[in-house]
């Protein structure tokens, strides 16, 4: 038994994958296991917690990151489909000085309550107005369709993109 | 206190948002120690059964992990229960449901903790499984507890039921079934716990009673109280399902047992299957009314689905037996109701506290009854509707208040105006529906319960104004509550206060943060505190500057001296103040004291009552049969507003969180298994499902000589929605909602039924 232990240790360390990403504007390089995901390497080995994981199963969006400028749950990325990539998480989320208007919004509209959708949900509304910065409340409602909220109702979360794009 | 208006205008920005809104803010989930492990549960794989045997032998030589933990572990109660302790810790004879630990891992990776579970041997005699609630209490049923299947039973009887319906002129009877409701916190439970050099454990995880959680845990632990700290917020959400034990004590015994830290976070799998729910109910009623529209008779059977634990399933009971009248006067009445366990998921503290699922019942049956008696649905409710100084629903007296009929006349207003923007809707395909409803609801524990709070107020080191309070923040806003009022009562400034909430070392016991108890006990608490307070820090403050008291107010950054040159500089700041004090410990003022009840000796009978109206408006795709909730505007009495865009927040929350429970929400459950496992088929609102506008009308006037201030809304703006939207649909299609989920079928039904869906040929 502990020699094929020994054989299957080397082969998952063998196996490791190489991984280069840049995470907020930082160079990281990382030996993970390929198919490790992307959120546990961004909360775990990255030390970034903003990023949150709630339904693990890309239902919910809490764990919404941008990834080469686009908008995707990050606990259906494996590490190897990351490999090169460019990532945004919340906490590369900034205004010039301060916050960025979006989170300014989210502030003064009552956007959040626990606060643990917001991240991605910041990172939604981001992907959103880079895009289109006067979206029609339809196409609010389609780009946040990703992701849940349990406790504010949507009501702050609509008041609060609504105001970004005129803050924008 | 005065009804304070100008508080619409008052949208403070709360002091954990910046934290939030920058993903800064650490919850206890997010946590990392030194060393930590991490822990799995081992639950079980019936939902009854025997245990045979249980062998964690292979599981122990799993590379990686450092402690295995059963039954034989736990060194103190081998239970848990806020009230009744009766769910195993770690299950030693019989699993319940499938939720139910037997073991529990801790390893150096996650990986090879869930290795490790897969290799725990336990060998089970499978057990007839009692899965219907109906069936709980037959003799046949096999017993799931020493003392029978009877969770608790609470009766209520005023006049004589049977002798006013002969009197009736209509009657209306009709049994109503509400779904299993998931709270589906976005934060599944989970936290670190750390063993400490004391031979003491600290606890970072999530829960709305971060004492009763100390307490819950010495005898679990066998370890004193005091050994034990409980850092409890904040949260990402909880809405009543963390305010039981859940994941603390498999932590706490991996933890101790490895020496090690050790974090457990649960999957959105795990948290599904161990979580608590919202009690399914049954709920048969039978009411009668005179030709007037006067209600006579009310006759009422609960039967609610408690699972197989207790948690706070009687009280859920005795609350939904208590609100079974809602607000109106009803001179014969005859409630009973039964909790029985099942070997289904647990059911407990959920917001609404089964206030949520007899008030789907009850405004049913006013809606039905008003069609029978072709009176307006909302005029048989003003006929009936309490008044000022009506006795409470156990016939208790309660704070005077006009709530009730000041949200009905506040939704009526709002229902005209819909209906008469409804008048130009046409579309083929779609059609829409307006309806309403209204409730009322206790808050606090109630009579003869143990109800305290407290809180502390003392100048810091720092010169910091420390409020403390033994509360936890779930996302409910308990902090910008504290902010709000604290600096308002005492005059001083948001950056001179050190608010402290949440952690049992550095806080006094205020409760628990349930039963939208909070707000009403943080401006409680201040009321007793702030001229105390005020006078020992101008009394200190006359003392080290030599300027004389009468003149000395608190204001923003420092004491202040009512003189004109002095208006805008502080005769000393606070952290001058502090620098300076010589006996800085004697600036420190707490308070102790209980939750209002009510004067007579009702048991569970509750004194401030909260009101809501709500008016929903639907459209009904008559193709899919899909309902489509256009507007769900809420009228809520709950005295003074403390802070609009928190209970703007509130009421909307609680609205979709009502919506969804109306249209989307059942964790479905076959023999004891749940059918729904995660956030793709167990569906709650996404933004879509949504109105894009909700408006919140806040009645904040109290009676004269009211001196309770402002009342919480964690729970009133949740409870009266899925009677609205249930009578919206009946207003659309003309059929009667008697079962949540509302489903597609059934309104397809009804659409082809009253061939609205008129290019179709209906078969006869």
């Amino acid at each position: 038994m502990d020699e094929s232990r020994e054989v299957v240790q080397k082969f998952l360390e063998e196996s490791l994958l190489h991984l280069n990403l840049t995470v907020n504007g930082e160079a990281v390089h990382l030996h993970v296991p390929p198919t490790a995901r992307l959120v546990d390497i961004i909360r775990n080995e990255i030390h970034l917690t903003g990023t949150k994981v709630s339904c693990g199963i890309g239902r919910c969006g809490a764990c919404s990151i941008l990834m080469n400028g686009s908008l995707v749950n990050s606990c259906l990325v494996m590490a190897y489909q990351a490999d090169q990539a460019v990532v945004t998480t919340i906490e590369g989320v900034k205004g010039g000085e301060g916050l960025h208007p979006i989170q300014e919004a989210f502030l003064e509209e009552g956007g959040f309550q626990c606060g643990y959708c917001t991240p991605g949900m910041i990172i939604a509304a981001k992907a959103l107005l880079e895009e289109n910065p006067h979206p029609t409340d339809k196409e609010i409602e389609t780009a946040l369709s990703g992701n849940l909220c349990r406790c504010t109702g949507y009501g702050g979360i609509i008041r609060a993109v609504r105001r970004a794009a005129e803050a924008m | 206190m005065e009804p304070m208006k100008a508080s619409l205008k008052r949208n403070r920005e709360r002091p954990d948002g910046p934290g939030k809104v920058t993903g800064q803010m650490k919850y206890l989930s997010d946590l990392a120690f030194p060393g930590m492990l991490y822990g799995k549960i081992k639950r079980s794989d019936y939902p009854h059964a025997r245990i045979i045997s249980i062998d964690t032998k292979r599981a122990e030589q799993v590379p990686g992990v450092a402690a295995v933990i059963t039954h034989k572990d736990v060194p103190g109660l081998n239970a848990f229960g806020i009230v009744i302790p009766d769910q195993p810790v770690l299950c030693e004879d019989y699993v319940r449901y499938t939720g139910d630990a037997v073991a529990a891992v801790a390893a150096e990776s996650l990986a090879a903790a869930e290795q490790a579970l897969d290799f725990i041997d336990i060998e089970y005699e499978p057990l007839l499984v009692v899965s219907d609630p109906v069936r709980s209490l037959d003799e046949e049923t096999p017993n799931l507890h020493p003392a029978g299947n009877l969770l608790h039973e609470k009766t209520y009887i005023k006049g004589d039921v049977n002798a006013a319906f002969l009197s009736c002129s209509a009657v209306a009877e009709e049994t109503y079934e509400l779904p299993r409701q998931m709270h589906t916190y976005m934060e599944t439970e989970g936290g670190v716990i750390i063993p400490e050099e004391d031979g003491g454990v600290t606890v970072y995880v999530g829960t709305q009673h971060g004492f009763q959680d100390r307490f819950q845990l010495s005898r679990i632990l066998n370890m004193p109280e005091e050994d034990i700290r409980i850092v409890s917020s904040p949260m990402g959400g909880s809405f009543g399902g963390k305010d039981e034990l859940n994941i603390q004590p498999y932590g706490a015994l991996l933890a101790l047992a490895a020496g090690r830290p050790v974090k457990i976070h649960q999957t959105r799998q795990e948290s599904v299957l161990s979580g608590l729910k919202r009690h399914p109910m049954k709920i048969t009623m039978k009411t009668g009314a005179g030709s007037n529209g006067q209600l006579l008779a009310h006759q009422v059977y609960i039967l609610a689905d408690t699972g197989a634990y207790s948690t706070l399933g009687p009280a859920i009971l005795d609350f939904a037996v208590e609100h079974a009248t809602g607000p109106y006067v009803i001179p014969n009445v005859h409630t009973e109701g039964q909790s029985v366990f099942t070997n289904n998921g647990v059911a407990g503290e959920f917001r609404g506290f089964g206030g949520n699922q007899v008030t789907f019942a009850l405004e049913g049956q006013m809606d039905r009854l008003a069609e029978k008696l072709m009176i307006d649905p909302l005029e048989l409710r003003r006929r009936n509707v309490r008044k000022k100084d009506s006795l409470g629903p156990l016939g208790q007296r309660i704070a005077p208040v006009t709530g009730a009929s000041d949200v009905l006349e506040s939704i009526a207003k709002h229902q005209e105006q819909t209906k008469d923007l409804l008048k130009d809707y046409t579309d083929k395909r779609k059609i829409r529906g307006i309806g309403s409803a209204i409730t009322m609801h206790g808050g606090g524990l109630g009579y003869g319960r143990l109800d305290p709070a407290g809180g502390r107020l003392r100048l810091t080191e720092e010169g910091k104004i420390e409020a403390a309070f033994g509360f936890e923040e779930a996302g409910q806003g308990i902090l910008g509550v504290i902010e709000t009022i604290v600096t308002e009562e005492l005059g001083c400034a948001a950056a001179d206060l050190s608010i402290v909430i949440g952690d049992t070392a550095l806080v006094p016991s205020s409760g628990s943060t349930t039963a939208s108890r909070g707000t009403s006990m943080v401006w409680q608490a201040l009321e007793n505190m702030k001229r105390a307070f005020g006078s020992k820090l101008i009394a200190e403050a006359a003392e080290v500057t030599g300027v004389q008291v009468d003149i000395l107010t608190l204001g923003r950054g420092g004491v202040f001296a009512n003189t004109r040159e002095n208006m805008n500089l502080p005769v000393i700041t606070y952290s001058e103040l502090a620098s300076q004090s010589l006996d800085l410990e004697k600036l420190t003022v707490s308070t102790e004291f209980d939750f209002p009840t009510t004067p007579d000796e009702v048991d569970a009978g509750h004194f401030l009552y909260t009101f809501a109206g709500v008016l929903a408006q639907v459209e009904i795709d008559l193709l899919t049969g899909k309902v489509k909730v256009i507007d769900l505007d809420q009228a809520i009495a709950a005295g003074p507003v403390v802070n609009f865009l928190g209970y703007k927040g509130q009421i909307e929350g609680g609205g979709v969180m009502g919506l969804g429970y109306a249209l989307m929400e059942e964790a479905i459950m076959t023999e004891g298994e749940y059918v729904t496992k995660n956030l793709d088929d167990y569906l709650i609102p996404g933004i879509g499902d949504v109105p894009f506008q909700m408006k919140v009308d806040a009645v904040e006037t109290l009676e004269e000589g009211d001196s309770y201030g402002p009342r919480g809304v964690g729970e009133i703006g949740s409870v009266a929605v899925a009677p609205a939207i249930a009578k919206a649909v009946h207003d659309a299609l003309g059929c009667w909602v008697n079962k949540l989920p509302v489903s597609a079928e059934e309104t397809l039904l009804a659409v082809n039924q009253r061939r609205r869906h008129q290019w179709m040929k209906v078969e006869k």
